[in-house]
């Protein structure tokens, strides 16, 4: 509550003796309780209901009396002067220990508004803020007023204000203090000069910067963090002031929990050492494809207190680049599996490919181009238009059908040995099935319109897709007749193999909930049969990866649809 | 046998409702604060913050108080749960507060 408003007269009536209070009294409280309560000293005021006047008991006057004084006191303590306004805003009074050292004559003040006073920080507009203010009869608050005092300083003064009403409610003026704050003024620009530029060189950088204290809470950051966050990514948040980064890494499930809990440890080890680096390059999936970061942590001491500075900066387009040049080279140097390379072409990977004769591999190639698969990226949707056919070149795509509304059953999957996308190869634009990238690798692309016209022209093409056609139509027989006929033991290690085969790794990044989903059964089911194959010795199941162990022990393991979808002609 | 039952009712009816007051005071004078002290401090341990209390100063409001039909301060106007009650006095005699905020029943 603003000190000055307890200094506006009270609307009450003038002494009165003891007796004449008595009769009072005796006219105006009727109630027993009321009496009782006076007559034991409880009570401070009493209505006059016919007045509307407040007639305070002695002591409560005294006590008041007494409170007003002190705040009074208070106030000049606090504050540099006291001051007090007529109801045109016409300053009437002022008092207070520093009165003479403000540098504003009483001759210059006493009967000025207060944007008569030659103050220079205020715009004709502020003035009329603040005349609004006080026509609303509203308090003012820190109102920081600059001026030249008689020996040509600058001086500042903060001034507070709130209106006075008598006992008629009319509006009587405007109460309030000053301060003089020109010291606090002067320490604070010289600051704000030293931080305003550190910060803005801050700022101008694209990279994100941020200071962590010992216990991880982001204590500043720079504008560089404030850009939006990616959905569902806990590390592919930008650092922003309050908030607990360790904690943050801490608490980061699924893929990125690695990374995160390496990134939380190489904080602690920089906030523990001093000048300790740290640094990490990690991917976040977003929508539109991996983002990858690079994080730079390195721990100082500041006043004896630990602190970490961390940057990070967006490398998305350097890691693609990077990507793309080990496609390129895949591209064109790699020996494709299938061995059978003419002496004079450039091979690819894919064994589709790789199958065309020259002349009409590369004017195909002219309508490529060469794309990433992150994981879980949708290439063709159930039901959706295919826009593009993707020729693998390294890494997995499950070709799913939809069982119920949210189930869906792996019906193939396609590595380098296959392309997405056969139905625009038999005149179906639309995609009967859902495609997904399981695990993530390079892909030659096309859009559907190209491919048709290609294949329109191109005979060899036509004659390798009908084939790989009738792979596939052979293959699901196949599956079809495995899935309802052998354990899932002996499943469970075809699909791998064919996985294994068809990825080119002996490692896959799937979890047993997925590899249910591709095989139609029960995740608990999965789990009992992994846990067969892994006490053989065949695969070691961790989180999250299956690693292949003893490729010809899983063979012996697998049924022999196994032998019939691996030779599938071509 | 009869006082435990007594209170157990008295509390389920403490725990549903929320108990509505108005206190009228006259400033900081001496014993306008001190039932300002008490009537905190019963809330606090009898009401547990099922309470709604406004304080009026009829220093600053008195046409307030008049049109409420408060003459003599401190006093206590207890709103609602009805009955509407009224206590006048600083406030110091617990047991009396606590009858009229309906707190307590009376001991037959």
């Amino acid at each position: 509550m603003n000190p000055a408003a307890n200094l506006a007269p009270l609307p009450v009536t003038g002494d009165r003796s003891r007796a004449a209070l008595d009769k009072v009294i005796l006219r105006l409280v009727k109630g027993g309780p009321e009496r009782a309560a006076i007559a034991a000293g409880q009570v401070d005021a009493v209505m006059d209901a016919k007045t509307g006047k407040v007639i305070l008991f002695p002591e409560a006057r005294r006590a008041l009396e007494e409170r007003e004084s002190q705040l009074h006191d208070l106030v000049e303590l606090a504050a540099d002067w006291i001051w007090q306004q007529d109801e045109h805003f016409r300053f009437a009074a002022r008092s207070g220990a520093a009165v003479s050292e403000s540098g504003l004559e009483d001759a210059d003040v006493i009967g000025r508004t207060l944007w008569e006073l030659p103050f220079d920080n205020m715009s004709a507009a502020d003035w009329q803020t603040h005349r609004n203010q006080l026509e609303w009869r509203s308090s003012f608050r820190d109102l920081e007023l600059r001026y030249v005092d008689r020996n040509d300083n600058l001086r500042y003064v903060s001034m507070n204000g709130a209106p006075v009403f008598d006992e008629q409610d009319h509006f009587r003026g405007y109460r309030g203090t000053a301060r003089d704050i020109t010291t606090r003024k002067y320490s604070e620009a010289v600051l704000q000069a030293a931080d305003r530029d550190a910060r803005s060189a801050l700022d101008a950088l694209p990279i994100e910067i941020s200071v962590l204290d010992a216990a991880g809470t982001v204590l500043m950051a720079n504008t560089a963090c404030n850009r939006p966050t990616i959905e569902g990514s806990r590390l592919g948040a930008a650092a922003c002031v309050g908030v607990n980064y360790l904690a943050l890494c801490d608490n980061a499930t699924g893929n990125e929990r690695a990374d995160a809990s390496a990134i939380a440890n190489g904080i602690r080890n920089a906030l523990a050492g001093d000048g300790q680096h740290f640094t990490h390059e990690y991917p976040c999936d977003s929508p539109g494809g991996q983002t990858w970061y690079v994080l730079n942590v390195r721990g100082y001491r500041d006043d004896g207190r630990t602190r970490a500075v961390m940057s990070r900066e967006a490398i998305t387009d350097r890691k693609r680049a990077e990507q793309l040049l080990g496609l390129d080279f895949t591209a064109t140097s790699a020996v494709p599996w299938t061995g059978c390379e003419p002496t004079n072409r450039v091979s690819v990977a894919n064994r589709l490919l790789a199958a065309l004769p020259y002349a009409e591999y590369t004017r195909l190639l002219s309508g490529m181009e060469p794309v990433l698969l992150p994981r879980g990226q949708l290439l063709h949707a159930a039901g959706a238009p295919i826009r593009h056919v993707y020729f693998p070149i390294n890494g997995l795509v499950a070709v799913l059908a939809t069982a119920a509304p949210n189930r869906t059953v792996e019906a193939d999957i396609v590595g380098q040995d296959g392309m997405i996308g056969i139905s625009v190869a038999l005149g179906i634009d639309i995609s009967p099935v859902r495609s997904l990238v399981q695990s993530a690798g390079t892909a030659m692309r096309m859009g559907a319109a190209d491919f048709r016209k290609q294949l329109l022209m191109n005979a060899p093409l036509q004659r390798i897709l009908n084939r790989y056609a009738h792979a596939m139509i052979v293959q699901l027989a196949q599956a079809a007749a495995c899935n309802s006929s052998h354990d899932l033991n002996s499943r469970l290690a075809r699909w791998l193999l064919v996985a294994f085969e068809r990825g080119q790794c002996t490692e896959l990044r799937i979890t047993q909930g997925l590899m249910a989903q591709m095989l139609g059964v029960r995740r608990v089911a999965i789990s009992g049969a992994a846990g067969v194959l892994q006490r053989r010795n065949l695969i070691d199941c961790q989180r999250g990866t299956v690693q292949l162990l003893n490729r010809r022990g899983l063979e012996k393991a697998a049924c022999s649809c196994y032998r019939i979808i691996k030779d599938r002609p071509l | 046998m009869s006082r435990p039952k007594n209170k157990a009712r008295a509390s389920a009816a403490e725990s549903t409702t929320i108990v509505s007051m108005r206190l009228y005071i006259a400033g900081s004078a001496p014993n306008s604060r001190q039932a300002i002290a008490n009537l905190e401090a019963i809330c606090r341990e009898h009401l547990k913050g099922l309470y709604k209390l406004e304080i009026v100063d009829i220093l600053e409001q008195p046409l307030r108080a008049l049109t409420d039909g408060v003459l003599v301060t401190p006093s206590l106007n207890k709103v609602s749960p009805g009955p509407i009650a009224k206590i006048v006095g600083n406030l110091s005699d617990e047991g009396k507060v606590l009858l009229a905020l309906g707190i307590k029943k009376p001991t037959a």
